[in-house]
């Protein structure tokens, strides 16, 4: 056993170890970055899902970018007003209003909606639309994968009986992940709209009305019945289409009852999960009434 | 004429004939690890650019300096080596976070997960003990040779790795059967992307 060895073994370390550990005290000093108390204030009422909804890469940067001033208290969309509240608290602002928003589906096709070929590869959204513009005919209905389903950081879509996602509006944030998510998102498949509106137009195909009917029993067939009946000119057809203004929407409800396609439909009701018959009948619409004029007028 | 061209050689030779990645096999945690998505493939080989450089040459400094003269060197090299790198990435986070928060959020969470990366490691091992791995090399690196050497090496790191994620950025939609999806066909398009740089094993009759 070489002494000698042992102990220049032990130095060299120990040397080596001190001189890390002094560099490493110095820089710690040096280089200390103070944390602004207040972001991490703020970054404990937010929900901390990281959806990247308001813009920002992740919670803790828009902590950050709350307390510099950067963006509003009620830059949270995934909270809502609760944590625009909780923001404004922490930071001692005032208190401002949240227009909050939420997902809705316009398409009511699922698997009453015809198929140009049967599709088994990976079972994503994405990977369908890859193949010759995907298995549906219809260019803008929902391909029925789950991809949006999945993306939602919230769990507040599953894909029902029908193959078509189903919002759940006491989930859904509005934080707009599966809109990104959904291959069809840009045609409007997936669509952000106010968390209050009434009704929702399940189509958001603009291809002419006899070659809709061919592919989908279904879809809008911009026959303006609705247009006709609806007292604030909330519904308009636009480009073959149904659609709805949410500003002048007063939630009547004589759109959802005169549509022949009974493609207009009440949101924020569970119609979502009762299945179509196969031949293509609307969806169960029994005991629903729509206003009289008087409660109309009284809005 | 003489010295450029060795160096030429050195930064070829480290970044491709002897790939660390592809031809030698070390460092495939990372490899197969980040290599899911382009964007964390770019910060991890920025990442490994950035503490391969710094961690060879420091090691280089503290082997000539201290271990070589006192003859401990053979049988100390690794703690010695994986104090100096752990210190150094502890000191380089330190330094990013007050000096450049952009580059520091940039390379996240990579930065701490280098300081046991083997790749690091073995290219500062490699430095200063060439009969490691045989590269015709009869003498210890100097400290040109060896930033020069270690920046090659990273160079073919990160080079690999990038092209790696954007095979496996394509393998996410190919028609991949039930049994071989993910870490299987990860595992067979990697032995296929080897064979490429195996067979640049005689370029410059290295």
């Amino acid at each position: 056993m070489d002494l000698e060895l042992v102990l220049k073994a032990v130095l060299s370390l120990a040397v080596i170890g001190l001189a890390a550990s002094f560099m490493l005290a110095v820089a710690s000093r040096r280089f200390a970055v103070e944390v602004d108390p207040r972001v991490e204030r703020v970054l404990a009422v937010l929900p901390g899902a990281n959806c990247g909804a308001c813009g920002s890469p992740s919670c803790f940067a828009a902590a950050e970018a709350m307390v510099t001033g950067d963006v509003p208290v009620t830059a949270c969309t995934a909270g809502g007003q609760p944590v625009a509240d909780a923001v404004a608290d922490a930071l001692g602002v005032e208190k401002c209003e949240v227009s909050s928003a939420v997902s809705m589906r316009q398409c009511g096709g699922g698997k009453v909606a015809k198929r140009r070929f049967e599709y088994s590869g990976v079972m994503s959204c994405a990977a369908v639309v890859r193949v010759a513009g995907g298995d549906l005919i219809c260019p803008t209905g929902c391909l029925g994968y789950g991809d949006c389903a999945r993306a939602c950081p919230f769990d507040a879509i599953i894909m029902d009986e029908r193959d078509l996602p189903y919002i759940d509006l006491d989930k859904c944030t509005g934080c707009e992940v599966c809109v990104t998510a959904c291959p069809r998102g840009g045609t409007g498949l997936l669509a952000m709209r106010p968390a209050d509106a009434g009704i929702a137009v399940r189509c958001s195909a603009h291809d002419k009305a006899k070659e809709r009917r061919g592919y989908c029993s279904v879809c809008c067939i911009a026959c303006k019945r609705c247009e006709k009946v609806c007292p604030t000119d909330a519904i308009v057809v636009v480009d073959l289409l149904a659609v709805v203004d949410y500003d002048k929407c007063i939630s009547c409800g004589r759109c959802v009852e005169v549509c022949p396609q009974k493609c207009i439909d009440l949101t924020g009701r569970a119609l979502a999960l009762s299945v179509r018959d196969s031949d293509g009948a609307g969806p169960d619409v029994d005991g629903f009434e729509a206003m009289t004029d008087e409660e109309a007028a009284s809005l | 004429m003489e010295t450029l061209s060795h160096f030429a050689l050195l930064l070829v030779g480290g970044a491709l004939v002897n790939n660390i990645l592809l031809t030698r096999f070390i460092g495939l945690c990372p490899f197969f690890g980040v290599s899911n998505a382009m964007e964390t493939s770019i910060g991890m080989a920025g990442a490994v650019l950035f503490v391969m450089t710094l961690a060879s040459t420091g090691t280089w400094v503290f082997w000539n300096v201290l271990l070589e003269p006192l003859g401990v060197g053979d049988f100390l090299y690794i703690p010695a080596f994986i104090l100096v790198i752990a210190s150094l990435v502890q000191f380089v986070e330190m330094y990013l976070r007050k000096a450049s928060p952009g580059l520091y959020r940039a390379l996240g969470i990579f930065l701490p997960l280098i300081t046991t990366n083997c790749a690091v490691l073995a290219t500062a091992t490699e430095s200063v003990k060439p009969g490691f791995f045989k590269m015709n090399v009869a003498y210890s690196f100097g400290f040109g040779e060896t930033l020069v050497y270690t920046l090659g090496v990273a160079i073919g790191f990160g080079f690999a790795l990038i092209s790696f994620a954007a095979l496996r950025e394509r393998l996410e939609v190919a028609p991949v059967p039930e049994i071989m999806k993910g870490t299987p066909m990860a595992f067979i398009t990697a032995g296929l992307l080897s064979f490429g740089y195996v067979g640049l094993g005689g370029l410059f009759g290295l």
